[in-house]
């Protein structure tokens, strides 16, 4: 019953929230911009593969970055105009809160994840004029969108300032994991490289489904230091 | 009722409640008195279960406010500022607060009305006057008609009106045998209001009674606080005030 | 000259500034690292260089945190007060203020990009099978100071016109990666070899792969200049008009 209430009241502040809208449009804006983009470098022949649904969420690799930054905000909100503690003051229960912001934020971060990958394919189809012959590498792409977006609801709890979680998180997907991939081979076991096993199994040694495993226990151990410290810390 | 007993709060080395114990009873509008810095908001910060102490006990009703049942019905709490995020609006902020205790709609529009912020519920916070934005924080702590009412500074920011409508409504809750606990440094405004003083100086309690036995054989409370926190003479130099 | 002191030790004062400082010193110089144990590689006359490029992250976040920490009100007892009243009240030049800034942002970015060159370089000149630093060298690295200045003015200037660093950050962190979204541009339109960071890395990187198009350094540094020029310029109309 608490329980219930929490996450109620939890969605109703994420949804309450300009930010989480306009990050969640301007995301799925960019993506679609960027999926014209590689359609076309695909119709040039400069890319490396014409396959529709390869090309199509060829973006999702740029695209993860508003995922990222819509679970940052959702978590990091709490500490603008001290509205942690009115928060806490309603729900004493700290790790039941947290909890339930995590739980939240998936609520309105998967669907953001499938129409952001279906739309991306579908308008790739579009531009290149074939029709996909697979639908896995979408469910993997949601997948792997909600679990970074918990990761961002996470690192943001533990950071509390937006600005400190969003540059450390998008410095580790986009500069120091793409780097560490090409240099290091235990890279694979990474967050980011793992993850894109799920949908790009190209690139990675692991499966679809090692990438996925991987993935999740990240995010729970990420999950699981955030509640203790949440738990622990004063507010 | 609250009761804080052997209160002990560290920070950095530094510590910043020594010790202190008092309590609050229901029906009585209990003053928390004492200079910039004391340990006012710490202690309130502690009880509310938002800081955690080095040692002893703050409990509301005899529980730590972490463990209560139904924390919006059973204490309310203006801290500083409006504690809203400043893009939300001022309906949408008491929405949330109100699911989370499975409170009506209906009672969001009834403590808009109470502190007199209807006209201004569809605004954002961020637009709101510093008044506004306590009436905000206000109408938040009103929202489960609490037993406890506690208030770090009441009337920063208000105008004349606010500050005669949170004495009134201040009196009217102890009236109706509701606890009510509030921090100050404005000894004028406080004398006005409390029943109780509670007067703190560097994280020790330096005085505890009624109004009119603290205030003794002083003229007012703002000469017994002077007396009792050394801050008249630091003000000015050891001469007689 | 009082304005650009105050700014300066306002950034000094900012541990976000540090933060900044540190990625952009560690980043290239662990990454290069890495590389310079691996043997040698193919572009290794950009051995170095093209780590650079990647560090130029911290002159990013040193550009955003500059003007967004004017902004900032997520300290928990801040009360809403924002640090820019402050600073409008004691430089009421809005003009002034932001020149200052953006005196104390590029002086920032260059140093660091000093910094950041020589650990870079010194680890890998460490490296048994790179080249010695040569003659050739000293335009290139002039050209990483270049560059990083003009992207932390960049990225300043983009902060200055959104009020928030979350965006302009997002932005340019995601276009720092390994292949940016102005290089995926590139294999659409030539032209996109002429947006900022694309003309700006060639004052220093000598062969971008799958890349044809030459852009003389000091040509490639006019261009990046032009684009930070016109942007500071519209960031500044905007700043001096709307309300604080």
């Amino acid at each position: 019953m608490t329980a219930a209430r929490a996450l109620a009241a939890e969605l109703s502040k994420l949804l309450s929230l300009p930010a989480t809208w306009l990050t969640i449009a301007g995301t799925l804006a960019a993506n679609l911009l960027l999926a014209v983009a590689f359609a076309q470098a695909a119709l040039r022949g400069t890319a490396a593969t014409r396959d529709v649904v390869d090309v199509g969420l060829a973006s999702i690799g740029y695209a993860q970055a508003g995922f990222v930054v819509l679970g940052v905000l959702a978590a990091c909100s709490e500490y603008i105009g001290g509205q942690i503690r009115t928060t806490l003051a309603a729900m004493p229960h700290r790790a039941r809160q947290l909890a339930a912001k995590h739980l939240a934020t998936a609520i309105v971060a998967l669907p953001a994840a499938a129409l952001t990958a279906f739309c991306g394919v579908a308008l790739t189809a579009l531009v290149l004029g074939d029709t996909p012959a697979t639908f896995g590498p979408i469910l993997g792409v949601t997948g792997y969108l909600l679990l970074t977006t918990l990761i961002g609801v996470a690192a943001g709890a533990l950071a509390r300032r937006t600005l400190v979680a969003v540059a450390v998180l998008l410095g580790y997907f986009f500069v120091a994991g793409p780097l560490l991939r090409d240099n290091l081979d235990l890279a694979k076991y990474l967050p980011d490289t793992a993850g894109a096993a799920m949908w790009f199994p190209a690139g990675g040694a692991l499966t679809p489904a090692q990438g996925a495993l991987v993935l999740t226990a990240w995010t729970a151990a990420l999950i699981a230091v955030a509640l203790a410290g949440h738990h622990r810390r004063d507010a | 009722m609250v009761t804080i007993d052997g209160l002990v709060k560290r920070r950095g080395g530094r510590e910043i409640l020594s010790g202190i114990g008092f309590s609050a009873r229901p029906g009585r509008v209990t003053g928390f008195l004492g200079p910039n810095g004391a340990g006012k908001s710490s202690t309130l910060r502690v009880l509310l279960g938002l800081d955690r102490a080095t040692a002893g006990t703050a409990l509301i009703d005899g529980v730590p406010y972490a463990r209560l049942r139904d924390p919006l019905g059973t204490v309310g709490a203006v801290l500083d500022g409006s504690g809203a995020h400043r893009a939300r609006t001022g309906r949408a902020h008491l929405r949330w607060v109100a699911r989370s205790a499975g409170l009506p709609r209906a009672r969001v529009d009834e403590v808009l009305e109470l502190v007199g912020l209807t006209h201004a519920a569809a605004k954002r916070v961020g637009t709101y006057s510093l008044g506004m934005g306590r009436r905000l924080a206000m109408a938040t702590a009103l929202l489960g008609d609490p037993a406890v009412l506690i208030l770090d500074e009441p009337v920063n920011g208000l105008d004349p009106e606010g500050i005669r409508w949170i004495r009134t409504l201040l009196r009217e809750r102890a009236a109706t045998g509701r606890t009510v606990l509030l921090s100050s440094h404005l000894m004028g405004e406080l004398a006005e209001t409390v029943d109780d003083v509670v007067v703190i100086d560097a994280g020790r309690i330096v005085a505890d009674g009624t109004l009119g036995e603290v205030t003794g054989a002083h003229r007012t409370l703002e000469d017994a606080f002077f007396a009792l926190t050394g801050g008249g003479s630091r003000l000015t130099g050891g001469g007689a005030r | 000259m009082r304005a650009l002191a105050a700014e300066l030790a306002k950034l000094a004062s900012l541990p976000a500034a540090w933060v900044a400082a540190a990625t952009g010193v560690l980043v290239p110089s662990a990454v290069a690292a890495m590389t310079a144990r691996g043997g040698p590689v193919p572009g290794g006359e950009d051995i170095g260089y093209q780590e650079l490029a990647f560090g130029v992250l911290g002159a990013i976040v040193l550009g955003v945190v500059a003007i967004s920490s004017e902004y900032v009100t997520e300290s928990a007892e801040s009360g809403g007060g924002r640090q820019i009243t402050t600073s409008l009240t004691a430089v009421p030049s809005r003009t002034r203020f932001l020149l200052a800034k953006m005196g104390a942002v590029a002086i920032g970015g260059a140093l660091l990009a000093v910094v950041a060159a020589a650990a870079t370089m010194g680890v890998v000149q460490a490296g048994a099978q790179t080249p010695p630093l040569g003659a050739g060298d000293v335009p290139r690295l002039a050209g990483v100071v270049c560059y990083w200045a003009l992207t932390a003015l960049l990225a300043f200037g983009v902060t200055v016109l959104t009020r928030h660093g979350v965006v302009p950050l997002a932005l340019f962190i995601v276009n720092t990666s390994v292949v940016s979204v102005t290089y995926l541009l590139t294999k659409i339109t030539l032209l996109a070899n002429y947006l900022p960071d694309m003309a700006g890395v060639r004052m220093f990187i000598r062969r971008l792969p799958d890349n044809d198009v030459e852009i003389a350094p000091l040509t490639a540094g006019l261009v990046m200049a032009a684009w930070v020029a016109a942007l500071l310029v519209v960031a500044t109309v905007v700043f001096t008009r709307r309300d604080a």
